[in-house]
């Protein structure tokens, strides 16, 4: 294996300073999911390889806290095909259960058995009726409430809520005149989208030949690419714009005029997540090599006229591509640049 | 302003308790305001500042009765009081439990005002000395003035987002019996030592016989520092926080009187301890202030509101109001203070050091600068609106330190705020003049956009045939309920078939493929055009040599074969035969090929129409009826097509017409037109 010039994670070197915590990943890493298991399972994060091709790998690696290092774990790490868009765990383990489910998203929506040491896969679930095209899915949500279920977004334009447990689909609908690009669950019947028509919509599932329009980017069909809903309080969203520095936070409440627009990067933001537990705080990473921590103004405060300032930063020193903020243990953000992914504490 | 206050007066022997309540209402109504808490020393909590009792003396929201005496209306006081006070024991004893512990109260939270809510909420507050407003004059024992308490910063007044709720304006502490009273309006009212004194007064002369409007006295001067820096500035009272009695005004427009002799009580008597008091008191302060803040919260509160997210939201109310002295003064401070801020947490001690000591200015090395700064921004007119009734240097140094403060509190609270334990967090506090390195990729967002936007890598690459190398094909599911999908447009396969479409175009085109796959197929492209590209030149060549002869060779005895390919019809794969046609029309002129000339069958009648240069060859299989032809022999010459032969045959009642025509002048109706004009003269019966 010496003489092997592919490096394989379990060569990846894991480095940490000062309660941040590096991975050096043998391939570029764009999809990431923290696990779902609470303390005192030390976090644990699924990353997804970005190799554009078939040929991918999905890594699992783990906070060592003692040895001051992300470990990876060989024995759970897995081929995919095609680089994944997204990796959730199950939001919701069986309490002392060993083994949890990991979705991922490519061109089908799949879920992997993660066990204590192999990952078998579970289900692929197809949306097209072809066999041989199915549009790439862009991204999905696993509903926090009902678990069963899945939504998924399509460059087809498309939003599919699976069931899970059964292996069909739920409702499917045309949500947008372009593609699709992120989803996300509300509460338990209630998720919403943003496309490259550069509209978010919600869609109640009671009723689902209407949607609601929550915001709209200025500038017509500039897209919207990702789209976070503040679990803490729903009355919130976050979304962030094509070629833009700016995080546009949406009242829910009063659609069409956002509450604030968060614009400190100093380069295009690429994600963006709510804190977990704090309702007004939220996190967003962009090519400026930044992660800004930020306090949204509440309904009403006065904001000073030359926008918000972010609280607490840190600097990567490369493009962040992706960003998590772990569910079950919120003092901890995941982010990813390059072939790095880093664990930082809050 | 004055008010009979009887209703102590007839049962003086009652219970303490009550007459203390009795005493705050007392107090309260006397000078119209809200409400009066008294504050002491816990029996639970040592050393801590607890509810005692209060009076409640705001609006009322249900039950609202206007009394016809101000006797009946006090009762009607003293008995709201003492419901609310039930109602907060039963709320906070039925934390987990509120529907069944409800009923013991008269009263229901829905029931209350905004302003009955603050008095209520304000029961489960508890001060140490030195915190809160309560907790700092009983430290100082001096009375502390807060004028515009909904915008004071939650550091000093931490009920100040309550406050603004309960729309309560201004809120007096005084130190007072080994307690404080504090007393609250939703008026604005300015400092008036007569009021304080009124109060006390009142207080203490349970029935009031009269009041005096303008008392003489004045609260204690005694300690009073006499380095008042700027006598002669202006003073403007509007928005500002009164921090502390005890600081004079300089231009002497309301001349106080040292009157200690009219306190009841010594009102120095925690001036020692004062002294004793250590820092470390006062940095206890600041986070007390926050730890204090969920008590807001506490079970019967319906805001959402996460406690450190308060005091950044007054902050930054604060922030406006003092917006000109901050942008003023920010650079100055911030230097002083940025060794703190840079340890998020540490610099919380930090911070709250230097502010929580007004007192102590001239032992921090920065006092002497600050002073100055403070003088200089005074003569330049921007500082008045912060300074205002406080111009001696101790104070000025307590506002602009406040100043820095807000400037930094709400990433103060942002820390707070997550649940750091003792570790240290990897973010530092985002400063506007951090130095970030620029973006080293020229394309923004080049990952996300790979993933989302430029997804055509997706599926160029392997086909997705692997699923059944994987063995997996009997797991994938498939859509469910075909109808409901059928109409579903899918334009991604739209996309992708008209791409191999166009593939399979290309492989017919191109002679010798040695493969089928996509690659090989551009390959062999590649390659059959550099040929191709040799032939022109060496027909160029050959043309430059005078072989002229080849311009007879126009007409090419192979046009008819060339017409009948269809390209981009479904026969084209099965064959190569096309292709090999193809490799003559290589020798023909270019001006040939530059022509659009082959359309595909299409429509009811089989048209094909072939131009060449100014030629046209149409041919035409349809169903015949009467007319037919001479109508397309009529639609062809209102095209300025002259028809110079003309072929039919009708088999079947099927017409075969092949015309030959020429371009009349030099408009030229493309073969596209041609044909859907001909396809319409077949078409109309």
């Amino acid at each position: 294996m010496e003489d092997s010039t592919q490096e394989s994670p379990a060569t990846a070197t894991a480095t940490a300073t000062a309660n941040t915590y590096t991975f050096d990943s043998p391939h570029p890493v764009y999809a990431m999911a923290f696990s779902s298991l609470p303390a005192p399972t030390p976090p644990l994060l699924a990353l997804g390889s970005f190799i554009e091709g078939y040929a991918n790998r999905v890594d699992v690696v783990t906070l060592d806290e003692d040895a001051r290092s992300l470990r990876p774990e060989p024995s759970l790490s897995f081929d995919h095909p095609y680089p994944p868009t997204k990796l959730m765990f199950h939001p919701r383990p069986l309490p002392n259960s060993s083994t949890s489910l990991l979705a991922s998203s490519a061109e089908f929506l799949r879920l992997w058995q993660v066990n204590s040491s192999s990952v078998v896969v579970r289900s692929i679930l197809s949306n097209s009726k072809s066999s041989d095209f199915c549009a790439p899915l862009t991204s999905f949500d696993w509903n926090d409430a009902e678990p069963r279920r899945i939504v998924t977004s399509s460059i087809d334009t498309t939003c599919t809520v699976w069931d899970i447990e059964r292996g069909v689909i739920e409702t499917q609908l045309i949500a947008h005149d372009k593609e699709v690009y992120d989803i996300a669950w509300g509460e338990a019947g209630v998720f919403a989208s943003v496309s490259a028509d550069g509209s978010v919509r919600i869609f109640d599932l009671r009723d689902k030949e209407h949607s609601t329009i929550v915001y709209e980017s200025p500038r017509p069909d500039t897209p919207l690419l990702r789209l976070a809903w503040n679990k803490a309080d729903f009355r919130y969203m976050a979304t962030i714009l094509m070629d833009s520095n700016r995080v546009v936070i949406i009242d829910i409440r009063s659609p069409a005029a956002p509450v604030a627009e968060l614009q400190r990067h100093r380069a295009s933001v690429n994600a963006v997540a709510w804190a977990p537990q704090a309702a007004r705080h939220i996190c967003s990473a962009g090519d400026d090599g930044q992660a800004l921590i930020w306090e949204v103004p509440a309904a009403g405060a006065t904001v000073a006229p030359d926008g918000i300032d972010p609280a607490l930063c840190y600097t990567a020193g490369a493009e962040i591509n992706q960003l998590q903020w772990s569910a079950v243990h919120p003092d901890w953000i995941g982010i990813a640049f390059a072939n790095k992914v880093q664990l930082l504490r809050v | 302003m004055c008010l009979a206050m009887a209703a102590g007066a007839q049962n003086p022997e009652e219970l303490p308790e009550k007459h203390l309540r009795k005493q705050l209402a007392a107090a309260v109504r006397n000078i119209q305001w809200s409400y009066a808490i008294f504050w002491s020393i816990s029996a639970r909590q040592q050393g801590v500042l607890a509810w005692s009792d209060g009076y409640y003396n705001g609006d009322i929201k249900t039950r609202k009765t206007t009394q016809p005496t101000e006797f009946k209306a006090d009762q009607m006081g003293l008995q709201r009081s003492e419901q609310l006070r039930e109602l907060y024991e039963s709320l906070s004893a039925g934390d987990s439990n509120q529907q069944s512990k409800r009923p013991f109260a008269s009263l229901s939270p829905e029931d209350l005002t905004d302003t009955e809510w603050y008095y209520l909420v304000c029961m489960s507050f508890t001060f140490s000395p030195g915190q809160g407003l309560p907790g700092k004059a009983f430290a100082s024992n001096q009375d502390i003035w807060l004028s515009n308490a909904q915008f004071a910063d939650s550091k000093i007044f931490s009920r100040s987002l309550l406050a603004k709720s309960a729309s309560i304006q201004t809120v007096v502490c005084i130190p007072f019996m080994d307690g404080v009273l504090e007393l609250g309006t939703t008026e604005s009212v300015l400092e008036d030592s007569t009021l304080i004194q009124q109060v006390t007064t009142s207080f203490w002369e349970l029935p009031i016989p009269v009041c005096s409007e303008q008392s003489v006295s004045s609260p204690p001067l005694a300690e009073k520092d006499e380095d008042i820096l700027c006598p002669d500035l202006e003073r403007e009272i509007v928005d500002t926080m009164i921090l502390d009695e005890h600081n004079l005004v300089a231009d002497g427009q309301a001349p106080l009187e040292g009157g200690p002799t009219a306190f009841p009580f010594g009102s120095h008597s925690y001036a020692s301890d004062r002294e004793n008091e250590l820092i470390q008191d006062q940095v206890e302060e600041l986070q007390a202030n926050i730890c204090e803040e969920p008590d807001i919260d506490s079970p019967h509160d319906s805001s959402n509101e996460c406690c450190p997210n308060q005091q950044a939201n007054d902050s930054f109310r604060i922030e406006g109001l003092n917006g000109a002295s901050q942008v003023h003064n920010g650079q100055l401070m911030d230097d002083e203070f940025s060794n703190g801020l840079h340890g998020s947490l540490n610099s919380s001690d930090c911070i709250s050091q230097s502010f929580a000591n007004p007192q102590r200015v001239l032992s921090f090395p920065m006092g002497e600068r600050i002073k100055n700064h403070v003088l200089d921004s005074l003569q330049d007119g921007d500082f008045t609106k912060l300074i205002s009734l406080d111009l001696q240097g101790e104070k000025s140094h307590y506002t602009k330190t406040i100043a820095a403060i807000l400037r930094n509190s709400n990433q103060l609270a942002s820390i707070q705020c997550f649940p750091c334990g003792s570790h240290e967090s990897s973010f530092v506090v985002w400063k506007r003049s951090m130095n970030v390195p620029k973006p080293h990729s020229t394309i923004s967002q080049k990952l996300v956009k790979k993933i989302l936007v430029d997804t055509a890598w997706m599926h160029g690459g392997q086909p997705l045939k692997t699923q059944e190398e994987n063995g997996l094909r009997n797991k994938v599911w498939k859509v469910e309920g075909d109808d409901a999908n059928a109409s579903h447009v899918l334009s991604e396969r739209r996309r992708r078939e008209k791409l191999n479409e166009k593939f399979l175009v290309l492989r017919s085109l191109v002679p010798s493929l040695s493969k089928v796959d996509k690659a090989s197929i551009l390959g062999d492209t590649i390659e059959y055009l550099k040929e191709l590209q040799r032939k022109v030149e060496e027909l160029e060549s050959r043309r430059e040599l005078g072989e002229f002869e080849a311009r007879g060779t126009r007409k090419h005895p192979d046009v008819s074969e060339r017409t009948s390919d269809n390209y981009g019809n479904k026969e084209i794969a099965n064959g190569r035969k096309p292709s090999v046609n193809k490799r003559k029309a290589c020798d023909m002129d270019e001006a040939e090929v530059e022509h659009h000339w082959v359309l595909p069958k299409d429509g009811p009648a089989d048209v094909k129409v072939t131009v060449i240069e100014k030629e046209v060859l149409i041919e035409m299989h349809c169903p015949w009826r009467e007319c037919l032809l001479l109508e397309i022999v009529d639609a062809t010459s209102n095209l300025h097509l002259d028809p110079f032969s003309v072929q039919s045959s009708t088999v079947d009642d099927n017409l075969a017409v092949t015309i030959k025509a020429k371009f009349r002048g030099s408009v030229v109706a493309s073969p596209g037109m041609i044909k859907r004009v001909l396809q319409r003269v077949v078409g109309k019966c």
